[in-house]
C-alpha cells in the first residue's frame, strides 16, 4: 500500500513538473508551424470536429486525404452541398495545407458555380443568385484559408482569380494579385496584378498598371500581352514619345500566351 | 557450507486484501518452519490451506504483512536470497514461442550463466528430465508432464542448494510422476535441499524427511515424517514362504502375551501405481516390485 | 546422476546482461507472433491505397502516398506498442510465467525495463524499415512526378524560373529530411504510450483491461492541449469538471507534442531545435511513467 501511495504521489509531482514543459514545447512547435491548430477551436462552432480531430493525433493528414476523395468523388457526381461539407471537413483537419483551401474555393466557385449557372433544371432568376452564391463561397473559403495562412502566395493568387474572373472586381484582384508577389509568389503576379489594374476606370490604377508592366518590359520580359498592354496604357496616360516603348519592339521569342492562369 | 538454515520462516502472517471494499483475508498465521540443508521438506494441507503463499512469501513473491522469511541466512525481500533457489511452480507455463532449448537458455541467462557452461548446463538439464528429444520443440506443443519436467529443468539450471516445488506431480501421468519422485530421491542424494508441497501425500510419504500439515493458515502439525506416521503400539512383520503351521505358531506365540494381539493378517497387495507402470512401460528396471503391506 | 556435488554460486550477471535477455526474449516472443507479417501486409494495403486513387495533381498524388505510408507507421507504432505490452505483461502474470522468472535472482526494475526495450526494440527496427522502404516509394513517385510536371510546362513553354519554382514546389512536399525526423517523432510517441501502457499493466490484471485503458489514455493524451485550453482561458471557478480536467492534465502525456507529421507532409520543415524539445519531452514522459510503473510494480502482489 505504500508504494502505491508514493506512486500516486511520485505521478502528481511528475505531473506538476511537466505542465510548464509540455506549454512551453507546444508554443514552440506551433510558432514553428509543426503542430496543426485545431480549426475550431477559436470559432467555437463545433467541439465534435475539434474533439475529432484531436483524436485523430497523427491521422489528421490521412484522414483529410480520405474526405478529400470523398469530396472528389462528390464533385464527379456534382452533389454541390456534400462537395462543400467534405471540403469544410478537410480543411478543419489540415488547415495549414493550403492546396486544400485552394482547391476547395475553386470547386465552389468555379465548378459549382458554372455548373448552376448552365443548369437548365433551374429557374434563370435562380440560377444568377446561386451562382454569385457559390463565388461568394468560394471567396469565404478563401479568406478563412487566409487567416490560417495568412503569407500564403497561392491563396492570395486564387483569391485574384476568383476576383478578376469571376467577379470582375479589377481592384481587389489586384490588390491579391500583388500581395501574392510580395509574398513570394511566382512574377507572373505582378504581370496579372496589372492586367487588372489597366481594366480599372480610374486613372491611379493606370498609373500603377503602367509602373509595373513597365519594370517587367524593363526586365526583358518582353511578352506581346505586356507590349500591347504598355501600347494601351501610353495612350491613355499620354505618355511622352520619347519615353515609349518602340513601337515595333524586336521582342524576344515569346509563348503568345503567358502563363495567365496558374 | 553455513550453518543457516536453508529456509527459516519465523511467525509469518500473510494478510490479503480483497475487492473494493478491501476486506481482509488471513491466508497464514503465525507460521515458523525451519527447512535443513540436504533435507527434503514436504508441506502438506488442504485447499486454501496458506501452503502456496508460504512458498511466495519464501520466494520473495509476496511481502509478508509480519514476521521473517530467510534462505541461507539471507532475507527473502533480498534478490539474492533467490541466487541459490530453483523454483518449479504449480502447472507451470513459460513462453510459448521458445522451443524447450531456448526456454533454459533464457532462464540460465536471467542466473548469469553463459557460453559454452551454459550450453553444457542446457544438455545436462535437458538429459535429467529426458526432453533431448525434444529440445528443439516450441513449448506450445508440450504435454502437461513435458512442461513440469521443462520446468524442473529450468529451476535447475543454475545448479541451486535449494528446490522449491509447487505441487510438482499435478496433472502429471503416473510415469512423468514417478519420474519426477525418483528425481526429489535423486537431489536428496546428491545433498541438495528441497521444499515441496503435493496432495498425493502417498509420494510425500516416500520421499519426505519432515513434513508440516497446515490447515487455515496455521501449521497444525510438523516433525520428521517417521515420527509423525509411526503407530507407536503396533509393530508390522512381513514374512516370505511362511508355511501354515508357521502361522500357527506365531498365533500362539502372540497369545501366550497378555495385552498383546493380532490386528490383522492377510497379503499384501502392491499399488495401483506399480501395477499401472508393469503393465504399461516396456523397461520397468526401475520399478521394483517390493510389495507394501496394506 | 552425473552432477557433482552443488556448489554455491557466485553473484554472476549485471543488469544489463539480465535486462538484454529479457528484451530479447521480449523480440523473439513478438517476432514469432507474425508481427512481421502482420506489419508487410498492413504496408502492402496502405500502399497500394496511397497509389491506386486517381487524383487531380502531382502534390496530391504525393501527399495521398505520404499519407497512407505515414499513417501505416503511425498505426503500426501505436498498435504495437498497446497491444504487445498489453499482451506481455499481465499475460506473464496470468500464465504465471512471471514467477519462475521473478524467482530467479531478478530485480523486478530488470524485469519491467527488459520487456520495455524489447517492445521498443522492435517498434523502432520496424519504423526504421518501414521508413527505407517508404522513403523508396515516395522518392520514386517523386522522381515521375517531376518529369511529367517538367515536361508538361516546357510544352507549354513556360519560362525557366517558373518551371523551376514549379519543380520545387513538387520537391518540398516530396522526400526530404523532415520525413525521418517526422518517424522519430512516431517512434517517441510510441515509446511514451509504451510506458504509459506498462504503467498501466503494472497494476492491471488483464490484458483487455491493459488495452482498453491504454487506448482511452491515449485518446485523452490527444487531447491535452484542449483540456489545458479549457483549465487555463475559462473561468477561474473551481468546478468538478476543472478538478477532473486538472487531474488528467497532471496525470496524462500530451501526446499532440509528437503529431508533427501531418505538417511534415506538407512540407514543413523540421529544426534541431524542435527536435530536441520533442525528444527531451519524451525523455521526460518515459522516465516519469517508468519510475511510477516501477514503484507499483516493485510492491505487486504476485
Amino acid at each position: 500500500m505504500r508504494g502505491k501511495k508514493l506512486a500516486v504521489l511520485l505521478l502528481l509531482g511528475f505531473g506538476l513538473l511537466k505542465l510548464p514543459m509540455e506549454r512551453a514545447v507546444s508554443a514552440r512547435l506551433n510558432q514553428a508551424e509543426l503542430l496543426s491548430p485545431f480549426a475550431s477551436l477559436e470559432l467555437r462552432e463545433n467541439l465534435d470536429q475539434t474533439a475529432f480531430a484531436a483524436v485523430l493525433g497523427g491521422l489528421r493528414s490521412l484522414v483529410a486525404s480520405v474526405t478529400y476523395m470523398r469530396a472528389y468523388i462528390a464533385f464527379e457526381d456534382g452533389f454541390w452541398a456534400e462537395v462543400d461539407r467534405l471540403y469544410a471537413l478537410t480543411t478543419r483537419l489540415q488547415p495549414r495545407n493550403v492546396a486544400y483551401w485552394d482547391e476547395a474555393a475553386w470547386q465552389m466557385a468555379f465548378n459549382a458555380a458554372s455548373h448552376y449557372l448552365h443548369d437548365k433544371g433551374t429557374r434563370e432568376y435562380t440560377r444568377g443568385a446561386l451562382y454569385q452564391q457559390y463565388i461568394d463561397r468560394g471567396i469565404e473559403i478563401l479568406r478563412e484559408g487566409l487567416r490560417y495562412n495568412p503569407d500564403s502566395p497561392r491563396l492570395w493568387g486564387a483569391l485574384g482569380d476568383i476576383y478578376a474572373r469571376r467577379k470582375r472586381e479589377p481592384l481587389p484582384a489586384a490588390e491579391a494579385y500583388l500581395k501574392a508577389e510580395a509574398d513570394g509568389g511566382p512574377a507572373y503576379y505582378q504581370r496579372l496584378a496589372a492586367y487588372q489594374l489597366l481594366q480599372a476606370p480610374d486613372r491611379e490604377s493606370w498609373v500603377k498598371a503602367y509602373e509595373l508592366l513597365r519594370a517587367t518590359y524593363d526586365a526583358g520580359k518582353k511578352f506581346p500581352s505586356v507590349i500591347d498592354g504598355l501600347h494601351e496604357l501610353e495612350r491613355r496616360l499620354k505618355i511622352p514619345p520619347d519615353q515609349r516603348i518602340p513601337e515595333k519592339a524586336s521582342e524576344k521569342k515569346a509563348p503568345s500566351v503567358g502563363p495567365m492562369a496558374p | 557450507m553455513s550453518e543457516a538454515a536453508a529456509v527459516e520462516v519465523e511467525n509469518l502472517t500473510k494478510v490479503f486484501r480483497l475487492g473494493v471494499m478491501r476486506s481482509a483475508f488471513v491466508a497464514v498465521r503465525d507460521l515458523s518452519l525451519r527447512v535443513q540443508p540436504g533435507e527434503v521438506y514436504g508441506l502438506i494441507g488442504p485447499n486454501g490451506s496458506g501452503k502456496s503463499t508460504t512458498m511466495k512469501v519464501i520466494l520473495g513473491l509476496l511481502e509478508p504483512d509480519q514476521g521473517t522469511s530467510r534462505i541461507f541466512g539471507s532475507s527473502s525481500l533480498r534478490v539474492e536470497s533467490r541466487r541459490e533457489v530453483g523454483f518449479l511452480p504449480e502447472n507451470p507455463y513459460f513462453y510459448k514461442h521458445l522451443t524447450g532449448r531456448e526456454t533454459l537458455h533464457f532462464y540460465g541467462r536471467l542466473c548469469g550463466l553463459r557460453g559454452s557452461e551454459l550450453r553444457e548446463r542446457e544438455q545436462e538439464m535437458l538429459a535429467l528430465t529426458r526432453l533431448e528429444d525434444a529440445a528443439e520443440r516450441r513449448v506450445a506443443g508440450y504435454s502437461k508432464g513435458m512442461l513440469q519436467r521443462l520446468g524442473l529443468a529450468q529451476a535447475l539450471i543454475h545448479q541451486p542448494r535449494l528446490v522449491v516445488l509447487d505441487e510438482p506431480t499435478a496433472g502429471v501421468d503416473p510415469e512423468g510422476s514417478r519420474m519426477i519422485r525418483d528425481l526429489i530421491l535423486s537431489f536428496k542424494e546428491r545433498g541438495l535441499t528441497v521444499l515441496v508441497t503435493s496432495h498425493l501425500l502417498e509420494q510425500m510419504q516416500e520421499v519426505c524427511d519432515r513434513v508440516g500439515i497446515m490447515a487455515r493458515g496455521r501449521m497444525v502439525k510438523e516433525g520428521p515424517l517417521e515420527e509423525l506416521i509411526a503407530v507407536e503400539n503396533q509393530t508390522e512383520m512381513v514374512l516370505e514362504n511362511a508355511t501354515p503351521e508357521l502361522l500357527a505358531e506365531v498365533r500362539v506365540a502372540v497369545a501366550r502375551h497378555a495385552g498383546a494381539s493380532i490386528v490383522r493378517s492377510g497379503h499384501p497387495r502392491t499399488t495401483l501405481e506399480r501395477l499401472f507402470l508393469e503393465n504399461t512401460v516396456e523397461n520397468t528396471a526401475a520399478a521394483s516390485s517390493e510389495p507394501h503391506e496394506e | 546422476m552425473k552432477n557433482k556435488a552443488p556448489a554455491p554460486q557466485p553473484a554472476r550477471g549485471g543488469h544489463l546482461s539480465r535486462i538484454l535477455t529479457l528484451a530479447g526474449a521480449t523480440v523473439t516472443q513478438l517476432l514469432r507472433m507474425r508481427i512481421l507479417v502482420f506489419l508487410l501486409v498492413v504496408c502492402v494495403l496502405m500502399v497500394a491505397f496511397g497509389f491506386g486513387f486517381p487524383v487531380s495533381s502531382p502534390e496530391q498524388k504525393l501527399k495521398l502516398l505520404k499519407d497512407a505510408t505515414f499513417g501505416t507507421l503511425q498505426i503500426f507504432s501505436l498498435v504495437l506498442a498497446v497491444a504487445a505490452t498489453a499482451l506481455l505483461l499481465p499475460r506473464d502474470v496470468e500464465d504465471r510465467t512471471l514467477y519462475t522468472i521473478l524467482s530467479k535472482p531478478v530485480p523486478r526494475v530488470d524485469y519491467l525495463l527488459g520487456k520495455y526495450l524489447g517492445v521498443i526494440f522492435l517498434i523502432g527496427a520496424g519504423l526504421i524499415i518501414l521508413d527505407v522502404v517508404l522513403s523508396g516509394l515516395v522518392y520514386f513517385q517523386q522522381q515521375a512526378l517531376l518529369q511529367g510536371t517538367e515536361a508538361m510546362l516546357r510544352s507549354e513553354g513556360a519560362p525557366e524560373d517558373e518551371i523551376l519554382q514549379q519543380l520545387a514546389q513538387v520537391q518540398r512536399v516530396g522526400l526530404t529530411w523532415s520525413m525521418h525526423a517526422a518517424t522519430w517523432a512516431i517512434f517517441l510517441k510510441a515509446a511514451v504510450v509504451t510506458a504509459l501502457a506498462l504503467l498501466i499493466s503494472s497494476f492491471a490484471s488483464s490484458t483487455l483491461f491493459t488495452m482498453v485503458s491504454t487506448f482511452l489514455v491515449c485518446v485523452l493524451g490527444q487531447g491535452q492541449e484542449l483540456i489545458r485550453e479549457y483549465l487555463f482561458h475559462g473561468s477561474f471557478s473551481v468546478t468538478m469538471e476543472k478538478v477532473v480536467a486538472l487531474l488528467l492534465a497532471i496525470a496524462l502525456p500530451d501526446l499532440r507534442l509528437f503529431d508533427i507529421v501531418d505538417n511534415v507532409i506538407a512540407g514543413q520543415s523540421v529544426t534541431w531545435g524542435a527536435m530536441a524539445s520533442i525528444t527531451g519531452a519524451a525523455l521526460l514522459y518515459v522516465v516519469g511513467y517508468l519510475v511510477v510503473a516501477q514503484v507499483v510494480f516493485s510492491e505487486k502482489e504476485l
